[in-house]
């Protein structure tokens, strides 16, 4: 299993969003507990999930929050992203659950809807309000309060050697410049463009630029756009590309690509931004990369959109934190969770190449192509539905399958009436 | 044993073992070596490929990462060998150390293989030995209840544990585990007992035993194969359980060594392969010495006894 | 001795040992049993309970958070019987449990043949052997699998590539939902064997040498010494191993969920095991996977039904 998250929204709904909130923060909930004022001491408990969060940032929120708050101590719990919504719907419901957690953001809506979050609304302007990231802060939003705010965002950008393309190589400015270029570089054994058939984040994007779209609401009916014309579009250039572009399995997945990198049979490769660390892996690493050859001279770019110098609607990853229900000392778990939004904490996170989880942390991020590719994608990066059944859509696999016959061949209309009818069926059961 | 031998088998016993003339005996013994031969060739063609991807595994585990996945395939380390992946499983996972996963297993293990096996073993011969209401209920109960799919059950079990307070606990983890493997080790152990006459206890009744004693001598020895298996099985079972460790065991210092596994595959970065591999072999060698440990004691003396002929 | 000694001998005889002596019923028994009914009965029978009250609720993850969960009669149950899905995967599911049991049953029954005519340096390794792939976790088993699969590094298009001299790599085995089961029976055969093997050699162990070598120097053939004489004294075992293989093969979850993640197409090849934990733990439609649960339990009984009766029949003796 991996994961799958993905930034939310546009800054329109962000906006209104924005208003309902601060309209919720007088309300009812959440300042009452506040007020309690002194918090008792005790431990706090906090997951972070996978490896993405530096030791830097983990040994600065542990120090931090033992000297701010004498007689406390705040212990980081390592989990992993496989089986995590299973360990998170039992501990939290438990009598040893943790006190912060992060969550992937699609599979937040599943935990603010049913209860397994503490209620932040009345700290949402304290926390960070508007400066935080608005896609987000959606993910972290049910039924007009909030519960779980950005933790950070990933980001996606197109990788390339330069050994690979060749010297008189010039970035693709429209997508169809880099679809074209792509299939130029596909041999026998090289993907032009790599795509394994179940990646399913890399087919969003040219969906959205011909304009279809996943699915929208539309009088508290949910209507999927798989099939619509610009999304049957989208999907037969995707298909285009598997077939004539790409060497990857047909039915594989998104993991260990910089493996076929490393042999120098990927032309582009459109992925997080970590996995530049895995390209540039040294040799003797426990999963070693290849910084002397083909990862010596690695650029990347953010993946053109339709039209020349507009980057493409990506899809991005990121996590949400959120403060446990039935946390035992939850004034304190909230101390914790301030310096986790912090400058201080958010700017080690930002040198990892992370997106911070505020708008004005952005400027933490460090100067470098790669990075600024990903910050470019994200800057327009779209999400999945806002709706807690969109998780069902993922658990049920209906995207992986959907693309993985569009890899093999199959009728793309067909497979995209299809996708589309089961996605209404789910997000309006 | 071989005393009893004569009350088991009855009309048999009386079966010359040297009958048979001269040289059909020498054909036969030829016909004999033949297929004896056939059945070694059989027997390692049953372990090439029961063992293959083992081998693989272990294979793998010796080879630096960069040549474990790889077009060009290493079917044999030999100059690549390296000690590396091991040494980076057991000393250099920081943050999913390789011991206390160790002895977390070892522990959870050690107390479903004794409690089960004594439990086991008490209910089967209850339900064997003995006559008595309610005996054919529970054996229809124990086979329905491992009928029920535990992925539906994990949430109450999960709920009944927490109730206790016994969440990262190992006697949580095990009392989960051993409501898990009890039904079957009961239901096979039963089947054992069952293979065991009663008459086999009543003749050395008769000859003066006490009932206990009977059952001690002679009944026992003869179940050991069964026990091994049936023990083997419960080790096994909790050695390698995943799910239900996944949601009890959350705390890092509660991981069991199937978890300690998980942690070398991570969705935000490159697979370990050579630590994976490193670490399945390191997980797999305490149920190979358990083995070993048993079947050595037990079956191979019984066997050698009653098959050789 | 004759043929007829042959026949009725064993079995008759075995018929008279499985019979439980009459004793008259005391304490004794019951203090036999009543730690393992107290673990099945807190551990099993209460959340089983749980499970039944749950099938006829709406019982989601809000109702792990201490919401009431709401009474909705059959409907999970109707549901779930009206959906085509669920028939498609039941189907799917029991057509691939008979394979299994088919051949784990069949190659485990020849190994523990086998094993009682080897010596004792060739059985321990048959016996090795077996249990090798027997201890392999079953995560690291389906790693391994995968990979000897694998479309791009291999073993299978490795090999295949040097024997046929045509390029197999990149030759997807998962994609096509029969080669996915071919893969899948495959690693689950290979992992239950063992069991099936060590448990009926331990059976086979217990007929009497004497017997086997009257028997063949009355001249019976090998397949009449292992059909009246071996399989009588191991029949019981026999049956346990086969109603066991059909749970466990008709409930299996592990190794298609790990499979579907290394390729493959979910929707061809999902099994009921992987069905209910979609609906349950990844969704949190508790009530429905609780219901797909109970209907599944009861298909089980009805398969083992006959057994069932046979053994309650015997043991009535």
């Amino acid at each position: 299993m991996k994961r799958n998250r993905l930034v939310a929204t546009t800054v329109a709904s962000t906006i209104t969003l924005a208003l309902a909130l601060t309209a919720c923060g007088s309300g009812d909930s959440g300042s009452g507990d506040g007020a309690s004022g002194e918090a008792k001491s005790g431990d706090i408990r906090v997951w972070l999930v996978g490896t993405d969060t530096p030791q830097e940032a983990r040994d600065y929120l542990k120090t931090t929050f033992e000297k701010e708050n004498e007689g406390s101590t705040l212990t980081i719990e390592e989990q992993s992203w496989t089986g995590l919504v299973d360990k998170l719907t039992t501990s939290l419901a438990s009598s040893d659950s943790p006190d912060i957690v992060e969550v992937g953001n699609t599979q937040a809506p599943a935990f603010t809807s049913a209860g397994f979050f503490k209620d932040l609304t009345g700290e949402f302007d304290t926390l960070g309000g508007e400066d935080l990231l608005p896609a987000f802060v959606d993910a972290g939003t049910y039924d007009g309060k909030f519960y779980a705010a950005p933790y950070y965002a990933g980001s996606r950008a197109v990788f390339y050697s330069q050994q690979v393309v060749g010297d008189g190589f010039k970035v693709p400015t429209t997508l169809d410049e880099y679809v074209t270029q792509g299939k130029a570089l596909t041999t026998e054994t090289r993907s032009g463009i790599y795509w394994p058939g179940q990646d399913w984040y890399n087919a969003l994007p040219f969906v959205w630029e011909n304009g279809g779209f996943i699915a929208e609401e539309k009088d508290g009916k949910w209507e999927a756009g798989f099939s619509s014309e610009g999304g049957i579009q989208g999907l037969e250039q995707v298909q285009d590309i598997m077939n004539t572009a790409s060497r990857a399995p047909k039915d594989g997945q998104e993991t260990d690509q910089q493996v076929p990198f490393c042999e120098g049979n990927i032309g582009f490769l459109s992925a997080p931004i970590w996995v530049q660390w895995s390209i540039k892996a040294p040799a003797d690493a426990k999963a070693p990369g290849c910084p002397d050859t083909y990862g010596a001279d690695l650029h990347a770019f953010a993946l053109p959109g339709k039209e020349a110098g507009k980057p493409a609607v990506v899809l991005s990853g990121g996590s949400n934190i959120a403060i446990a229900s039935k946390s035992k000392n939850p004034d304190l778990a909230l101390k914790a969770y301030e310096i986790m939004l912090s400058d201080g904490y958010q700017k080690l996170m930002a040198a990892e190449g992370l997106i911070p989880a505020k708008i004005s942390q952005a400027e933490f991020l460090p100067a470098g192509e790669i990075i600024e590719a990903g910050a470019a994608a994200a800057a327009t990066a779209k999400g999945v539905p806002a709706s807690p059944k969109w998780a069902d859509v993922e658990a049920k696999r209906y995207l992986q399958d959907a693309f993985v016959q569009i890899a093999q061949g199959g009728d793309v209309k067909a497979i995209a009436e299809k996708l589309d009818q089961q996605i209404e069926e789910t997000l309006n059961s | 044993m071989s005393t009893l031998n004569p009350t088991v088998t009855g009309t048999a016993t009386a079966a010359p073992r040297s009958s048979g003339s001269g040289p059909r005996r020498t054909r036969e013994g030829q016909r004999k070596k033949v297929s004896n031969a056939m059945y070694s060739v059989i027997a390692v063609i049953v372990f090439l490929c029961s063992a293959f991807p083992v081998y693989w595994m272990i294979n793998s585990s010796f080879l630096p990462t960069n040549l474990i996945r790889n077009k060009d395939l290493t079917y044999f380390p030999g100059s690549a060998f390296t000690w590396q992946n091991y040494e980076d499983a057991i000393f250099n996972q920081e943050r999913a150390p390789f011991l206390p996963a160790l002895g977390n297993s070892v522990m959870v293990t050690f107390f479903v293989l004794v409690i089960s096996m004594v439990l086991a073993f008490m209910a089967s011969l209850a339900v064997t030995r003995f006559n008595f209401k309610g005996r054919k209920a529970f054996i229809v109960a124990i086979l329905a209840v491992q009928m029920i799919p535990g992925e539906a059950m994990m949430i109450s079990i999960f709920r009944i544990v927490d109730g206790w307070q016994l969440l990262n606990t190992i006697i949580g983890l095990g009392i989960v585990y051993l409501s898990g493997v009890l039904p079957f080790t009961i239901w096979t152990l039963r089947g054992f007992v069952a293979g065991v006459p009663a008459e086999l206890e009543e003749a050395a009744m008769i000859d003066g035993c006490s009932r206990s004693k009977a059952f001690w001598r002679i009944t026992f020895p003869l179940l050991a194969p069964g026990l091994v298996a049936t023990g083997v099985f419960a080790f096994i079972q909790a050695w390698n359980e995943f799910v239900m460790a996944l949601i009890i065991m959350t705390r890092p210092e509660s991981m069991t060594l199937p978890l300690w596994l998980r942690t070398f595959q991570q969705a935000t970065q490159a697979t370990n392969w050579g630590g994976l591999m490193a670490g399945s072999v390191l997980i797999a060698i305490p149920v190979v010495i358990f083995f070993l440990i048993v079947q050595g004691r037990m079956t191979g003396g019984l066997v050698s006894g009653a098959v050789k002929g | 001795m004759s043929s007829s000694t042959l026949e009725s001998s064993p079995a008759v005889e075995l018929k008279d040992t499985l019979k439980p002596p009459k004793k008259p019923s005391a304490k004794l028994p019951w203090l036999l049993l009543a730690p393992s009914l107290l673990v099945l009965a807190v551990m099993v029978g209460y959340p089983l309970v749980n499970l039944f009250i749950m099938s006829f609720q709406k019982y989601e993850r809000a109702q792990l958070m201490g919401v009431p969960a709401e009474w909705v009669g059959f409907k999970n149950y109707t549901d779930t019987l009206a959906d085509p899905v669920f028939w498609t995967v039941l189907a799917r599911s029991f057509a691939f449990m008979v394979v299994c049991v088919f051949l784990t049953m069949a190659i485990g029954i020849l190994l523990a043949l086998l094993m009682m005519r080897l010596n004792k340096f060739f059985r321990l390794l048959v016996s090795v052997g077996l249990l090798l792939a027997w201890a392999m976790p079953a995560l690291a088993a389906v790693i391994v699998w995968g990979w000897i699969f694998d479309t791009q590094y291999g073993v299978v298009n490795n090999i295949l590539t040097k024997i046929t001299g045509d390029n197999w790599m990149g030759h997807s085995w998962l994609i096509n939902p029969w080669m996915f089961f071919l893969v899948a029976t495959l690693i689950i055969v290979w992992q239950s064997v063992p069991f099936v093997a060590f448990t009926m050699y331990a059976g086979l162990t217990q007929v009497p040498g004497e017997v086997l070598e009257a028997a063949s120097l009355d001249g019976a053939t090998p397949a009449q010494r292992f059909r009246l004489i071996m399989v009588p004294y191991v029949r019981s075992i026999m049956v346990v191993l086969i109603i066991l293989s059909i749970i466990w093969d008709l409930r299996v979850f592990t190794q298609i969920f790990a499979l579907q993640g290394i390729g493959g197409i979910a929707d061809k090849t999902n099994t009921i095991g992987v069905y209910i934990y979609q609906m349950g733990m990844a969704q949190g439609h508790y009530g429905s996977a609780s219901a797909i649960a109970v209907i599944l339990v009861f298909i089980m009984m009805g398969i083992s039904y006959y057994y069932v009766r046979q053994t309650i029949k015997e043991e009535e003796l």
